[in-house]
């Protein structure tokens, strides 16, 4: 970024910034205020920071959003990396398979995952088939259930922008890896993991800052104790419309999202100077 | 008002700066000249979406425009959130909000509705008077729906105590996510009379929940997967809404049933937002509202239980099917007022149980 303003980008990039900057900042600066009732009390933080329920949905939270990141860029990275090898035609064509769960609603979804993870839905059935026995394996109403459901909205997210990197590596250097003898494994790990992981990282915070905002996948496919910090948001803001505890757990939600965001931030700056 | 709005068409790119200015004036000096809107021929109404909202417009909001020439913009999803910023920074934008109970008394708490005034309704026609704020506008039923292919007569519960005694009706059941209607249920399963529902004895209700917890196949936050729920066999009983299940046998092969003999009757409101700026209108369509014809019309069209006696002789026998009983005893109504004290508090509570 610094590199490209330098470069006297600058009002080319102002409107864009100053818009995002008073729909954005604004708003963030009224939440703060919001949250310290004015500046003059911190009694919503103290009041929320001694609430089990508070510090479970925050463990809660913070648990499902790593897990569901973590799995996210696995999967997504297998998919992307399958559709860097393909034509571009037919890139094209699996790509709208990739984003179609993007694109389909979320009640939806969660009907069509209880058919396929419910008690009688179609795994339990094979395996009950298969098996010669009765299965019910608990897939659904519970931490697998939120891990499906998520990992299906969050993949696409890690797929773009891996698969972007992916493209971006000069097929040259693999040329090059196997005349110098390299096996498949070596060449994924010295050339083509490295190369991606621009990729990686922006894929795996998107992932990341997105679950954490997240509430309706586990309240839908969780079990009850799958409760997150939005939910509270949620709750006093429309319910209670105790304006100030909201506010301060959207500041402490606002802190969780820095904590994920700074690092990657820093990491990516690093790897751009190193370059 | 009519003034402007009587030149508005003759705006051109020439005159356009000064009636711009003007109509800037006019909305800073709005919250001066309140009284001038009597006059106007606008409301808005805010209501729910989807087919709630098509029946409100064909059953009620259709005859109100033809009726009196009032122009009713209708809008989705009643917001507490942001009813409170609009009368927090004086900038009223509705006027009609379409309230469920909870939200109702909350609003009626935190002084956002204008006082209705005296002899707006039918009182001997209402089967619950109207309040200071609001006025009831319609109930919806809750209770439990099964489904009967699986479950035939003898082997479903019908009331809450069925429900609540996992022994004599062994299933998988669904509770609600939230306090308000859980506790209710809980207390009436373990035999309290309605008429004696409240206060409700909170400790009590726990105990109950606690038995009942091994047998709950989920807590369910998001109102349509109480009937998915039961269409994909994932429970076999479950606590909703009788609107819920007409509409789903309605569209679906699956036929569910849903017992009348015992519910927990749910209040919708009508409320006027606090300096709302079509208020005179805004009481004109409540008053509308209430009329037995009306009531009948947009019940009819999107389900609900009138509060007006008389409608009910005028609607279709195959929608009183799906009514609650007017006169049944065992019955019992969501008070309002009394969560509107203790939400916060008890939700915290019912919460935390539920994460143990």
């Amino acid at each position: 970024m610094t590199v490209i303003a330098s470069k006297g980008a600058g009002p080319f990039i102002a409107p864009a910034a100053i818009l995002s900057l008073l729909v954005a900042l604004v708003p963030v600066i009224f939440i703060f205020y919001n949250s310290t009732a004015g500046g003059t009390s911190t009694e919503a933080f103290t009041s929320i920071l001694e609430s089990n329920l508070f510090l479970r949905a925050m463990r809660t939270t913070v648990e499902v959003s790593l897990l569901a990141s973590l799995l996210s860029v696995v999967l997504g990275y297998v998919v992307a990396l399958h559709l860097a090898r393909q034509s571009a035609r037919r890139r094209a064509a699996l790509m709208v398979l990739v984003l179609l769960p993007f694109w389909t609603s979320i009640l939806v979804k969660s009907y069509a995952f209880t058919i396929i993870l419910g008690r009688e839905g179609i795994i339990n059935s094979f395996l009950s088939w298969a098996l010669g026995a009765e299965v019910v394996l608990p897939l659904i109403f519970n931490r697998v259930g939120v891990m499906v459901g998520m990992t299906n909205y969050l993949t696409p997210l890690v797929v773009f922008p891996v698969l972007a990197s992916l493209l971006a590596i000069d097929p040259a250097l693999y040329r090059a890896a196997e005349i110098m003898g390299a096996k498949p494994a070596r060449i994924f790990l010295t050339v083509t993991l490295p190369l991606s992981a621009p990729g990686v990282l922006a894929g795996a915070l998107s992932a990341a800052v997105m679950s954490l905002g997240f509430f309706i996948v586990p309240a839908l496919m969780g079990g009850k104790q799958d409760i997150m910090l939005a939910n509270l948001v949620d709750f006093y803001t429309r319910e209670v419309l105790d304006w100030n505890v909201a506010s301060a757990v959207g500041v402490i939600l606002f802190a969780l999202v820095a904590i994920f965001a700074v690092p990657a931030m820093l990491l990516r700056g690093k790897q751009q100077g190193a370059r | 008002m009519t003034h402007r709005r009587m030149k508005l068409p003759m705006i051109n790119r020439r005159n356009f700066l000064a009636k711009a200015g003007l109509a800037t004036a006019g909305v800073l000096a709005a919250p001066y000249v309140s009284t001038s809107y009597a006059a106007t021929k606008e409301l808005v109404l805010v209501t729910w979406g989807g087919n709630y909202r098509q029946g409100m417009e064909d059953g009620l909001v259709k005859p109100f425009m033809k009726e009196t020439g009032i122009n009713v913009t209708v809008l989705d999803t009643p917001d507490m959130a942001k009813v409170k910023a609009q009368v927090m920074t004086g900038n009223v934008q509705w006027d009609v909000f379409d309230a469920p109970g909870s939200m109702g008394a909350s609003g009626a708490t935190n002084g956002y509705w204008e006082k209705l005034p005296s002899g707006l309704f039918d009182e001997e026609d209402l089967t619950l008077k109207s309040k200071e704020f609001l006025v009831p506008f319609f109930t919806f039923a809750g209770g439990i729906a099964f489904d009967p292919a699986r479950f035939p007569d003898g082997k479903h519960p019908k009331t809450f105590a069925d429900y609540f005694n996992a022994e004599a009706f062994p299933g998988r059941r669904t509770l609600r996510t939230r306090a308000m209607e859980t506790l209710e249920i809980a207390l009436l399963g373990d035999g309290v009379a309605p008429a004696e529902l409240y206060p409700l004895d909170i400790d009590r209700a726990f105990k109950v929940l606690e038995k009942i917890k091994p047998h709950v196949a989920k807590w369910v936050e998001a109102t349509p997967q109480t009937v998915t729920l039961l269409q994909t066999k994932e429970a076999d009983f479950s606590f909703t809404y009788a609107n819920r299940i007409q509409a789903s046998n309605r569209d679906q092969g699956v036929k569910l049933g849903f017992s009348f003999d015992q519910n927990l009757n749910g209040v919708e409101y009508l409320a006027v937002l606090k300096g709302a700026p079509n208020k005179e209108n805004a009481f004109k369509f409540l008053s509308f509202a209430m009329k037995p014809e009306y009531q009948a019309s947009c019940m009819e069209a999107k389900g609900g239980a009138p509060i007006s006696r008389k409608a009910y002789s005028l609607l279709k026998p195959e929608s009183l099917e799906w009514l609650p009983k007017l006169d049944a005893t065992n019955n019992a109504y969501i008070n309002d007022e009394w969560w509107a004290t203790k939400l916060e508090a008890t939700e915290r509570r019912f919460k935390e149980w539920l994460l143990g």
